[in-house]
């Protein structure tokens, strides 16, 4: 129970992490959206709830601090979890290769939906991002995530850790 | 109507989807308007923010500052060395300029003394050894022989005593061995200069009835027609009968400084003396 109530929080403080901080290693010329690594990992070893909860989460806080269409990170956020789930079941999701592989090309979608929405929704026209900004993100992720799957993987089983240890004691 | 368990998560997954595409639909609609849960996500990220920049301006402050403080060492270390550079071309120019001035008094001798002249720098002193010598750097290639005078722009330095072809040695007047004939500028009264090491000189041979004072001139008196007539040897600094003597014990300090001394002027007469 206080995983979901810390949940909220700890994931605002990820974004804000994210737009301010992880931002400056790469000296602004390419976003670092770990968000998305969080979210294409829910899918490859979450259940669909929490996953799906996170993803929405992140989605929303996304919106409200980067975002100019509400909703937008939300949407796809989501449908990229859900793709994940569903590419987790058909491959085998702990090869790093398979993992950058499927960031990269995850993150890539998402500038192309991006650009999508807005042509769509806005009439704006942002081509120019997907060489310039997309695609040097999706090589960035790529290769991080791996090393970020890791991560997730260790601040996981201390999550879990922590939670069976008043039933162990019983 | 309960679905089975195999559709439902597709069917909330189908269901999330179309209710944030609907929300995304709606705000492009209406992008002006701001919902009360982004408010709120607004204020709360804000400050958090708002700190972490502020940490990271003072943190890129701090690393100005440090880079700022690094070129301004390396300037400060640029600025010594060129700092450094400049006094040395200052000091030499400064040599230059007291080596001219003492050159220039030398020349001064020169014209008065109406020889020819080689002007030497000295390049060695023995002041300290039992012979008081000085090394010069003129030899008989420049015409310096044995027995020339050696003269200095405050008075008489001594006579050459050995030569090679590019270096003289000099014995000051000071020596024990130097015999110069001198005579006092007030009186008139003429005596021989002998060395005597460290102390000075001492006036010889000066009759007991003349009246000779502290601070009397004492100048060569150029009988033995190794020193030009006129040259300053020195200034007594006292006097005392000898009881019982014919003459008196004079005490003469010598004009020059020969701790200080540094270039010096050899007059070659046409027909030299002999050694």
């Amino acid at each position: 129970m206080i995983r979901y109530l810390l949940l909220p929080p700890l994931l605002l403080l990820l974004v804000i992490a994210q737009i301010t901080l992880l931002d400056l290693f790469t000296l602004g010329w390419v976003g670092m959206e770990i968000s998305l690594v969080v979210v294409i990992y829910s899918g490859f070893h979450l259940d669909t709830f929490p996953g799906g909860i996170i993803s929405l989460l992140l989605g929303f806080f996304m919106d409200c601090l980067t975002s100019t269409m509400f909703g937008l990170y939300m949407f796809l956020y989501l449908l990229i979890f859900y793709l994940s789930l569903f590419a987790a079941r058909m491959i085998y999701s702990e090869k790093p290769s398979l993992i950058a592989l499927f960031t990269g090309i995850c993150t890539l979608l998402e500038g192309l939906a991006i650009v999508l929405l807005y042509r769509l929704l806005l009439g704006g026209d942002i081509l120019y991002a997907i060489p310039k900004i997309f695609i040097p993100k999706a090589i960035l992720l790529g290769l991080l995530s791996p090393f970020l799957f890791h991560l997730f993987h260790r601040f996981e089983v201390l999550l879990h850790a922590k939670e069976l240890q008043p039933a162990q004691r019983v | 109507m309960i679905l089975p368990k195999k559709y439902r998560a597709i069917t909330a997954a189908i269901v999330l989807l179309l209710v944030s595409l609907s929300i995304l639909a709606y705000s492009a609609a209406r992008l002006s308007e701001t919902g009360p849960l982004r408010k709120m996500v607004l204020e709360i990220a804000a400050p958090v923010e708002d700190a972490i920049n502020l940490s990271l301006k003072g943190l890129h402050d701090a690393w100005n500052r440090y880079l700022f403080l690094v070129g301004k060492g390396d300037e400060s270390r640029r600025l010594r060395r060129e700092n450094a550079a400049l006094n040395e071309l200052l000091n030499s120019y400064r040599e230059g300029f007291l080596e001219g001035m003492r050159l220039r008094k030398l020349l001064d001798i020169k014209d008065r003394l109406h020889h020819r002249a080689v002007a030497a720098r000295v390049i060695d002193s023995d002041r300290t050894s039992l012979f008081k010598t000085l090394l010069i750097n003129k030899g008989t290639t420049e015409g310096l022989r044995v027995g020339l005078p050696v003269v200095a722009d405050q008075g008489v330095v001594g006579r050459i005593i050995e030569t090679s072809w590019h270096a003289s040695r000099v014995l000051m007047l000071i020596d024990e061995n130097s015999n110069i004939d001198a005579l006092i500028q007030r009186t008139r009264a003429q005596g021989i200069l002998q060395g005597a090491g460290s102390a000075g000189c001492n006036l010889k041979y000066i009759p007991r009835e003349e009246n000779v004072q502290t601070g009397d001139v004492v100048l060569s008196s150029g009988l033995a027609g190794v020193f030009p007539k006129g040259l300053l040897l020195g200034v007594v600094t006292g006097t005392s009968g000898q009881e019982g003597g014919l003459f008196l014990k004079i005490d003469v300090a010598s004009a020059v400084d020969f701790s200080k001394l540094e270039e010096v002027l050899i007059p070659i007469p046409d027909a030299g003396p002999k050694p």
